[in-house]
C-alpha cells in the first residue's frame, strides 16, 4: 500500500545512517527519525545492531524512546516521563498519531471521550482538527467522523510495528478467517445442491400430475356415452390431485 | 513448429478481437447447417474436408508503439481455396476505410481457427508480409475444453530459422496479455453473467447466483491461505521477517469484521424480515388463488347435479379427505 511505499525509502535512509554511526551520533538519528513526518515504522531501524550497543550506556533512554515510538502510546510516555528525555513538538505529534493507530487496533469505533483522554485534548473541535489534519490527510487512517454519536468509525488504519507476540494472534485470526470462508463455501455448495434437488422434485411431481390428468382424460373420452357418474369421479380425482399439488 | 518467441515484443490483445473471431466462427458454423457432407470428388485438390470445423480467416488491426504491439480490432476475410490466399482487393479496400476512421491503426496480421498452426498457413503469412514486415498470426482453438483454464488463443510470429541448412520461416509462439478499455470490460462482464434466455426458473437463477458467489469466495479463500502459509513460515523462521509486509497484513486484519455495529444489525434484520414477510404474503396469495379455483370447480361439478349431489358429494369428500 502507498504508505509502505512512501516509508520504504526513508527507512532505508535511516537504517544506513544508523549503521554508519555510533554512540551519541545515533541519538541525533533517533530524534530525526522520530520527528520525520512520513515515517511511522521503526522496527527496521530498531533492528540495526548498533542500537543494541546503546543499551546500558547513558544514551539508553533514547533507545527507550525509539522503542516507545515503535510500540507504545502517548499515555506510556506520560507515565514514564521521568525516565525519558524531553520530546520535541514534532515527536509529540508523531507519538499522538501512533497512539491513534494503536487505538484503532482494538476497536473499529472509537468514542470521542476515549480519544480525548488518550490524546490529552480538551475539546471536540481540537480533536477533530487533529484527526482530520494529522491523521486522515497524512493517509494513515481512513474513516468517518460521527459527531452526533461522538465517535470515530475507522475503515482502514496503517499497521504499526509488530510486537513479538502479535504474529501468533495474526496467524490465529487468519486461520479463523480461512475456517469461516471454508464453512461458507461448503454451505453455499449444499444450498446449490438443495436448490437443484428441489427443482428436480418439483418437475417430477408436475409431470406425474400431468400424466394422471392425461390418463383420466383418455379414459373419459373412451367412455363418453356414460358420462355422469364417471365424469364426477374423474373430476373428483382431478381435484384431489390438484390438492396434492398445493 | 512452435517454440517460444525471442523477438522481445510485448503483445496486448483486446477482448473485442477474441469476441469477433468467435462470433465469426459461430456464424459460419451455424450457417453450415446441415453440415457439409464431405463428398470425395469435391475435395480432390487436397483441401481438408470441412465437416465440423470450418476454418475462418480474417485480419487483425492495431497499433505498434516501439516494442509494444496492441491489437484492437479485427475484420473478416474470404479465403480463396484455389489460390490459397486471402481476398486481396477486399483487404486493401477495408484497409483504406479503416485508415479514414482510425488513422493510427495498421494491419498487424491475420487470424484463423484451428488447434495448431499449419504449414499451409505460411503461404497466407508470406502474402501478408508485404503489408507488414512481420505479421502476426492469431489462432483461436474453437474446441471447448472444460478443463482448460486459460484462453484458447495463441499468437504466433514468424522467425527466420536455419533448418537443415536452409533458412526458413517458421511460426513461433508468443505470449500476450489482455488489455481492456472500460467499455470492453463492461461488455465482457455482461457476457460472463449470461442468464438463460427465457429467464430460467427461479431455481436456475438462484443456482447461477450462488455459483457466482461461490467462485468469488473461493478465490478469496485461496489468497487468504497464501497469506496464512507465509505467516506460519515466518513464525517458524523459514522465511526472514519482512516488517513492511507484516504491517500491511496487520492493517488488513484490523479491517475485519467488515461491518459490525448495532445499527447494521438493526437494518439488516429489518430488511431480512421485510423480505420474509413479502414472500409469505406472496405464498398466501398463491394459496388463496388455488383454493378459489378449487371451490369454483367444486361448484361447477355440483350445481348441475344438485339432486344426486348428496351421494356423490359424500364420495367426493372421502376422496379429498
Amino acid at each position: 500500500m502507498d504508505i509502505e511505499q512512501k516509508q520504504a525509502e526513508f527507512i532505508d535512509h535511516f537504517v544506513k545512517q544508523a549503521s554508519a554511526q555510533k554512540g551519541t551520533a545515533l541519538v541525533s538519528v533517533i530524534v530525526e527519525a522520530t520527528s520525520h513526518p512520513s515515517l511511522f515504522a521503526f522496527s527496521e531501524i530498531l533492528a540495526v545492531p548498533t542500537f543494541a550497543e546503546l543499551d546500558g550506556t547513558e544514551n539508553s533512554e533514547y533507545l527507550e524512546v525509539l522503542r516507545l515510538f515503535a510500540h507504545g502510546t502517548w499515555s506510556d510516555y506520560k507515565s514514564n516521563s521521568g525516565s525519558l528525555p524531553q520530546l520535541v513538538p514534532d515527536q509529540v505529534l508523531k507519538l499522538k498519531q501512533l497512539t491513534v493507530l494503536t487505538l484503532a487496533e482494538t476497536n473499529k469505533v472509537l468514542p470521542y471521550d476515549q480519544l480525548m483522554l488518550e490524546l490529552d485534548v480538551t475539546n471536540v473541535r481540537e480533536l477533530e482538527d487533529f484527526l482530520i489534519n494529522e491523521c486522515m490527510y497524512a493517509g494513515i487512517v481512513r474513516g468517518k467522523l460521527d459527531q452526533l454519536r461522538r465517535c470515530f468509525e475507522i475503515q482502514f488504519a496503517t499497521g504499526r510495528d509488530l510486537r513479538p507476540g502479535q504474529l501468533g494472534s495474526m496467524i490465529e485470526t487468519l486461520s479463523n478467517w480461512l475456517g469461516t470462508s471454508d464453512n461458507l463455501l461448503i454451505s453455499i455448495q449444499d444450498k446449490i445442491k438443495w436448490v437443484d434437488n428441489m427443482s428436480e422434485l418439483d418437475k417430477k411431481h408436475r409431470k406425474e400430475v400431468e400424466d394422471k390428468v392425461e390418463e383420466l382424460k383418455k379414459s373419459i373420452s373412451a367412455k363418453l356415452p356414460t358420462v355422469s357418474r364417471l365424469k364426477l369421479t374423474s373430476e373428483g380425482s382431478k381435484r384431489s390431485t390438484l390438492n396434492l399439488v398445493e | 513448429m512452435a517454440s517460444s518467441s525471442s523477438s522481445g515484443l510485448t503483445f496486448k490483445l483486446h477482448p473485442l478481437v477474441i469476441v469477433n473471431i468467435s462470433d465469426h466462427y459461430t456464424r459460419v458454423k451455424s450457417q453450415m447447417n446441415p453440415p457439409l457432407v464431405s463428398s470425395t470428388s469435391a475435395t480432390v485438390n487436397g483441401v481438408e474436408p470441412q465437416q465440423q470445423a470450418p476454418r475462418i480467416y480474417g485480419c487483425v488491426v492495431g497499433v505498434q508503439r516501439g516494442r509494444t504491439v496492441e491489437i484492437f480490432n479485427s475484420f473478416e476475410l474470404l479465403y480463396d481455396p484455389s489460390t490459397h490466399s486471402l481476398d486481396r482487393p477486399f483487404l486493401e479496400k477495408k484497409q483504406e476505410l479503416y485508415k479514414k476512421v482510425f488513422p493510427h491503426f495498421y494491419i498487424l496480421g491475420w487470424y484463423s481457427t484451428g488447434s495448431d498452426a499449419q504449414e499451409s498457413d505460411m503461404h497466407i503469412h508470406k502474402a501478408l508480409m508485404d503489408i507488414n514486415e512481420s505479421p502476426l498470426y492469431v489462432l483461436l482453438n474453437p474446441t471447448i475444453n472444460p478443463a482448460q483454464k486459460d484462453l484458447p488463443v495463441t499468437i504466433y510470429e514468424s522467425e527466420l530459422h536455419v533448418i537443415d541448412g536452409i533458412p526458413q520461416l517458421i511460426f513461433v509462439r508468443s505470449s500476450y496479455t489482455i488489455e481492456t478499455v472500460e467499455a470492453e470490460r463492461i461488455s465482457v462482464d455482461h457476457v460472463a453473467h449470461l442468464k438463460p434466455s427465457d429467464g430460467g426458473s427461479a431455481a436456475t437463477q438462484l443456482a447461477a447466483h450462488l455459483t457466482g458467489i461461490h467462485s468469488a469466495i473461493k478465490m478469496l479463500n485461496s489468497r487468504i491461505s497464501v497469506l496464512h502459509h507465509y505467516l506460519v513460515g515466518m513464525q517458524k523462521g523459514d522465511i526472514p521477517c519482512e516488517n513492511s509486509l507484516l504491517r500491511q497484513v496487520s492493517s488488513l486484519l484490523r479491517r475485519l469484521p467488515a461491518i459490525e455495529s448495532e445499527k447494521f444489525q438493526d437494518d439488516f434484520l429489518m430488511e431480512y424480515n421485510d423480505t420474509m414477510l413479502v414472500t409469505y404474503l406472496a405464498m398466501f396469495t398463491n394459496c388463496s388463488g388455488t383454493m378459489n379455483e378449487l371451490v369454483d370447480k367444486f361448484n361447477t361439478a355440483y350445481d348441475r347435479h344438485s339432486r344426486r349431489g348428496w351421494t356423490d358429494c359424500f364420495h367426493l369428500n372421502t376422496v379429498i379427505v
